[in-house]
């Protein structure tokens, strides 16, 4: 059966590369995305801080659980995005324990060097976990002494510490780039009050580890005792959010990817077998059971996505290595990520190829058991126009189903409101794939006559071929349809967030000038803000992110955390309901889009976890409509002092007239590393920000979008070619090769804009459900450019990959088709 | 060879109707036929009279509306399609009457294919005899897109006659071939009857290729309108002539050249 399903494939050159440019186009992109996932995934944090230490107690992560509707309970663990903290007080209690040689404290102190560089600064009492070790000097003895490397013992260095900056001299040089104060400066100098970042224990000679990691378990409550090979997860380290990123991106835009590949797989396997139709009968009518036809498409399948597999898997790997490179220079991955070769991600990727491969050919064999041997005598292996019943009644509900979907998302805000979009884009599509026979036929009715007025005798020869060919080119249809739908809808969708936030940022900033510091802000700068003649008001703003649950799973939700008093002079949040005057410790304002995507209402007590996993409960006080612009959640900044990583604030929005510019710039001058910008800068540098991670998001989307036009293209080809003998008897019976040609055109011309049409709809609808539902706007931005690329391009694919083969086939002359080929 | 005293065929009020979008057409309006062991058999009748499609009933290679067709021993209709295959595959071999060859397949590999699919060695002495009498033995590696018309023709007799069937239903075998070639292919049909005593079931126009025949079986508008011993070229053309006569006078719209044949209610 093989070598026959092989023979079969080499006599039909053109459809078979179709189906392997689909396949191996596919196995290049699930590669590609499996090597993101599988690096993630296997990625295990060396230990390197706490190299030295037997056993390692923090807090990394927080567990939301919950009971489904069965009664189940459900688990959610999501790592702490502020990092975890441990009470200090903690350390003495396990010094206590026998067998425990040293228990110290280890805090994360932001530093920066005077010239930018920042460094993490410890107590003294830790570096015997790392270990640092002196190399020269001595170990800090007061409060203003300082061991680090690269420095002259007795030099004095400026540090910008906690957003101050402070005059060290040094004590000792030590190996490692960490810097050590005293133990007593470094609890002073802590982010979190009475907490410290993680204990770090080395035991005694002889205790046995197991023993004393229960023990020390016993007293260390819901925080983690690690080993030292597992210490690296209590690192902060850009890695590990790293590591997270890859994992998101591969599984989600992956996941997409494969759904894609299976129905393009089925698209071009259905069609490459409904052209081989006649071949197909003849083989059951000389003797092959209908399970042995099934056999050899299956076959075909499977060889040529092995051949697919071959190409692709390889290519795969190189695109997952370029697309490395091209993370790391945009600063999505730390330089020196340890990238995995793909060992799992390559087989798995062409595991997948070739079960969806087969699982087409099993869906497309099924409808070639129902061809009956005799219909290999037919003269013209024309198959019945009409589709199914089942298709029909399956088509409509699908349409009702992507109706109500549009109503849900009309009427919805928020995400759910995006949800249901994206659902109503494919279930829209669905429904076209499969009453695109009727959509084909009535289209055909409607544009006869103008395609006769407008390409005379050709034009009503391609009315009629529509009709006739109405379910042959559904699949053309179907692939246009998810081309324009698909192009239009998500990458547009992409420039609306952005756009939007930009101009919701731009409105919502009252104040005039803002005081921003990549290493953070003291409490001094607000103060000396504050101070400054003229001012009239200064709102901190913290940028973090918090922790709630939607359905079980605990989400991370972006937040800023400010100071309500004077608010209303900084910014202009739009709130719809409730008032931000009544932001206090204790209380939230929270996005519209928040609001109905939790169900949280004006007045309720909403459970939230902060950065560090402190669970709190604050009521909702407002509810406004800029969340795009500044986050989805805004707490007083009472409520998550000591709860973020730095404890210092992003930026400082001053409201003050432009005469008192001087004196601020002396207040930045006196905070090192900040710098007093305009608002619209600020504004500027969030669009910034957006274009590098909208960067990933288009690349992503192209690539989806990409295959979705090779898709098109090649399902178009296919029919193309397979029209041979149909053109060489027009050609016989009189018909010019021009007016062949014109045929054609007009065919496409028909074809083209009922897609254009249908997708535009469809791509009209969601984006615009789901700008409303994020902006309230009803009428999405669609830049012009972007009108004349998506209509210009369709037009531009579905005329190339039509118009090339059928003329590469008038060049032979017609008796050349007319024979027993097809 | 079993010997048997049932019949090689045998259908019994065969009808096969056409959906159509207008009105259904009545392809077979109720045949009974026997086709013994070792006979040939022409089948003849005016364009759209029904051949083609009594030849594909009686072979299963489509089911009918109404009636059943017996190959020896067994009723076709109870079987399923696997089963139904294995038995075409084992006492059946068809000639259709265009398109026989797959074009991926060289000449040998088509021959071959039957038995290939049965997962049977062919005995490669009776192979030889067959190629050798439709004459391909020098272009078994060619494409049939390489080939005649007429050479096709023998290449899809050669693989009908391969599995050395029972039965062979051939339709129009000769209609694509000249005089000579005709000839050659009408003898080697006679021949695997009187030397094999296998059975022949053939459709045609000509009544020069039925006078190979032992029978003729004339079909109009889906009935047998005539069965008789082969009674020459000459008496086969005036039978055929009167028939045409009298469709005429009845007002049927015949074309014997397209085919376009309106088959309701013309004979009754
Ligand atoms: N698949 C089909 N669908 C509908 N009608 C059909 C089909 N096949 C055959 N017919 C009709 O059935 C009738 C008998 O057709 P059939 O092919 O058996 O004629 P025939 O005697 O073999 O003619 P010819 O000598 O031209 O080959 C004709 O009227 C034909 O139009
Ligand atoms: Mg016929």
């Amino acid at each position: 059966m093989t070598s026959l399903a092989w023979r079969m494939l080499r006599h039909r050159p053109g459809s078979s590369a179709a189906t392997l440019l689909a396949l191996a186009l596919g196995a290049l992109i699930l590669t590609a995305m499996g090597v993101l996932v599988e690096s993630g995934l296997r990625y295990h944090p060396a230990p390197v801080r706490y190299a030295a230490a037997d056993l390692v107690v923090a807090r990394t992560d927080t567990t939301f659980t919950s009971k489904d509707f069965a009664g189940e309970i459900n688990r959610s663990t999501v790592a702490l995005p502020e990092g975890g903290t441990v009470p200090a007080a903690l350390a003495g209690q396990i010094r206590e324990l026998p067998g425990v040689a040293v228990a110290a404290t280890d805090e994360n102190i932001p530093v920066v060097t005077a010239v930018g560089v920042p460094l993490s600064g410890r107590g003294w009492g830790s570096a015997a976990l790392t270990p640092a070790e002196l190399v020269a000097g001595a170990a800090p003895q007061r409060g203003d002494e300082i061991a680090l490397g690269g420095a002259e013992v007795g030099s004095r260095v400026d540090l910008v510490v906690g957003g101050v900056l402070r005059t060290y001299t040094v004590s000792g040089l030590v190996t490692g780039d960490a810097v050590f104060f005293t133990d007593a400066q470094a609890a002073a100098l802590a982010p979190h009050p009475g907490q410290v970042s993680a204990i770090g224990v080395r035991a005694a000679p002889g205790t046995d580890l197991d023993d004393l990691r229960t023990r020390i378990a016993g007293l260390a409550g819901d925080a983690h005792v690690l080993t030292r090979d597992d210490s690296g997860l209590a690192e902060s380290s850009a890695d590990r959010a790293a590591a997270g990123l890859l994992i998101q991106i591969g599984a989600s835009f992956g996941g997409y990817v494969a759904l894609l590949i299976i129905f393009v797989v089925a698209a071009t396997v259905g069609l490459s077998v409904r052209h081989r139709r006649r071949d197909l009968a003849l083989v059951r009518a000389v003797a092959a059971t209908p399970g042995q036809v099934r056999r050899m498409i299956m076959a075909e399948s499977a060889l040529i996505s092995v051949l697919a597999g071959v190409i692709g898997v390889p290519s795969g790997l190189a695109a997952a290595h370029w697309l490395t490179g091209e993370l790391t220079t945009r600063g999505f991955l730390p330089a020196g990520f340890p990238m995995l070769p793909g060992a799992l991600a390559g087989p798995a990727a062409f595991a997948i190829v070739l079960a969806s491969a087969v699982l087409a050919g099993l869906l497309a064999a099924r409808r070639v058991s129902r061809i009956k041997p005799a219909e290999a005598l037919g003269e013209a292996a024309a198959e019945p126009a009409g589709g199914g019943r089942g298709r029909l009644i399956g088509g409509l509900i699908t349409l009702a189903l992507a109706g109500s979907a549009a109503l849900a998302a009309v009427a919805a805000t928020g995400q759910t409101a995006m949800g249901a979009a994206l659902g109503m884009l494919y279930l829209f599509v669905l429904a076209v794939s499969l009453l695109a026979p009727w959509i084909n036929r009535a289209a055909a009715r409607l544009l006869a006559p103008a395609l006769r007025a407008v390409f005379g005798t050709s034009g009503y020869l391609a009315a009629a071929n529509l009709r006739a060919n109405a379910r042959g080119t559904a699949t053309v249809l179907t692939s246009l349809v998810l081309a324009v739908g698909f192009g239009g809808s998500v990458w547009f969708l992409q420039n609306n967030l952005e756009r939007q936030a930009v101009a919701e940022s731009r409105s919502g900033l009252l104040a005039t000038r803002a005081l921003v510091a990549p290493a953070g802000l003291s409490d001094s700068a607000v103060a000396a803000l504050r101070a400054v003649p003229g001012v009239r008001a200064v709102t901190p703003v913290r940028h973090t992110t918090v922790l709630a649950t939607l359905m079980g799973d605990g989400e991370s939700v972006a937040a800023r955390a400010v100071d309500p008093a004077g608010l209303a002079s900084t910014v202009d949040l739009s709130v719809k309901s409730g008032s931000l005057a009544a932001l206090r410790d204790g209380t939230v304002a929270v996005s519209r889009t928040q609001a109905s995507m939790f169900g949280w209402d004006l007045g309720e007590k909403v459970e939230m976890r902060l950065g560090d996993g402190t669970a709190i409960h604050p009521e909702v006080v407002a509810i406004y409509q800029r969340g795009l612009g500044f986050g989805d959640v805004i707490l007083p900044r009472a409520t998550v002092l000591g709860h973020t990583a730095t404890n210092l604030d992003d930026e400082i929005l001053i409201s003050a007239p432009a005469s008192a510019d001087a004196a601020l710039r002396q207040v930045a001058a006196g905070h090192p590393g900040s710098a007093l910008v305009d608002t619209a800068a600020l504004t500027g540098g969030l669009a910034r920000d957006l274009a590098l991670s909208a960067w990933l998001n288009r690349m992503l989307i192209a690539v989806m979008v990409g295959y979705t036009v090779v898709a098109a293209a090649n399902t178009m080809v296919m029919s193309a070619l397979a029209r041979r003998r149909e053109l060489a008897l027009l050609r016989l019976t009189g018909v010019t090769r021009r007016q062949v040609r014109r045929m054609v055109n007009a065919e496409q011309i028909g074809l083209l804009g009922t897609a254009v049409v249908l997708g535009g709809a469809i791509a009209a609808l969601t984006l615009s459900s789901v700008v409303r539902a994020l902006t309230g706007n009803l009428v999405p931005y669609v830049p012009p450019l972007g009108w004349a690329a998506v209509l210009g391009g369709t037009t531009v694919l579905a005329l190339a990959t039509t118009i090339l083969p059928i003329a590469r086939l008038l060049r032979v002359p017609p008796v050349g088709h007319i024979g027993i080929k097809e | 060879m079993m010997v048997q005293h049932e019949p090689a065929v045998r259908v019994e009020g065969l009808t096969r109707i056409y959906p159509a979008d207008g009105e259904p057409v009545r392809a077979l309006a109720g045949v009974d036929a026997v086709f013994a062991r070792g006979t040939f058999t022409a089948v003849m009748g005016p364009s759209g009279s029904g051949k083609s499609t009594l030849l594909q009933a009686a072979a299963g290679l489509d089911r009918p509306t109404q009636g059943s067709v017996w190959i020896g021993g067994t009723e076709l209709s109870k079987l399923s399609e696997t089963k139904l295959t294995e038995l075409r595959r084992g006492r059946i071999g068809f000639v259709f009457q265009a398109f026989n060859l797959i074009g991926a397949l060289t000449v040998e590999e088509n021959i071959l294919l039957p038995l290939r699919l049965a997962g049977t060695r062919p005995d490669q002495v009776w192979l030889n005899q067959v190629i050798g009498r439709v004459g391909l033995t020098d272009r078994l590696r060619h494409r049939p897109s390489a080939l005649s018309g007429g050479q096709q023709q023998r290449v899809a007799i050669a693989r009908a006659l391969a599995s050395r069937p029972d039965v062979i239903f051939c339709d129009e075998p000769t209609g694509a071939l000249d005089t000579n070639t005709a000839a050659e292919v009408l003898a080697l049909l006679r021949g695997v009857v009187d030397e094999h005593g296998q059975t022949v079931v053939m459709v045609t126009h000509d009544p020069v290729a039925a006078s190979y025949a032992d029978r003729v079986i004339v079909l109009a508008d889906g009935r047998i309108v005539h069965d008789m011993p082969q009674p020459g070229a000459d008496r086969i053309a005036e039978h055929l002539a009167a028939l045409g006569r009298r469709r005429a006078v009845t007002g049927a719209v015949t074309s014997a050249v397209t085919g376009s044949v309106t088959g309701e209610g013309v004979v009754r």
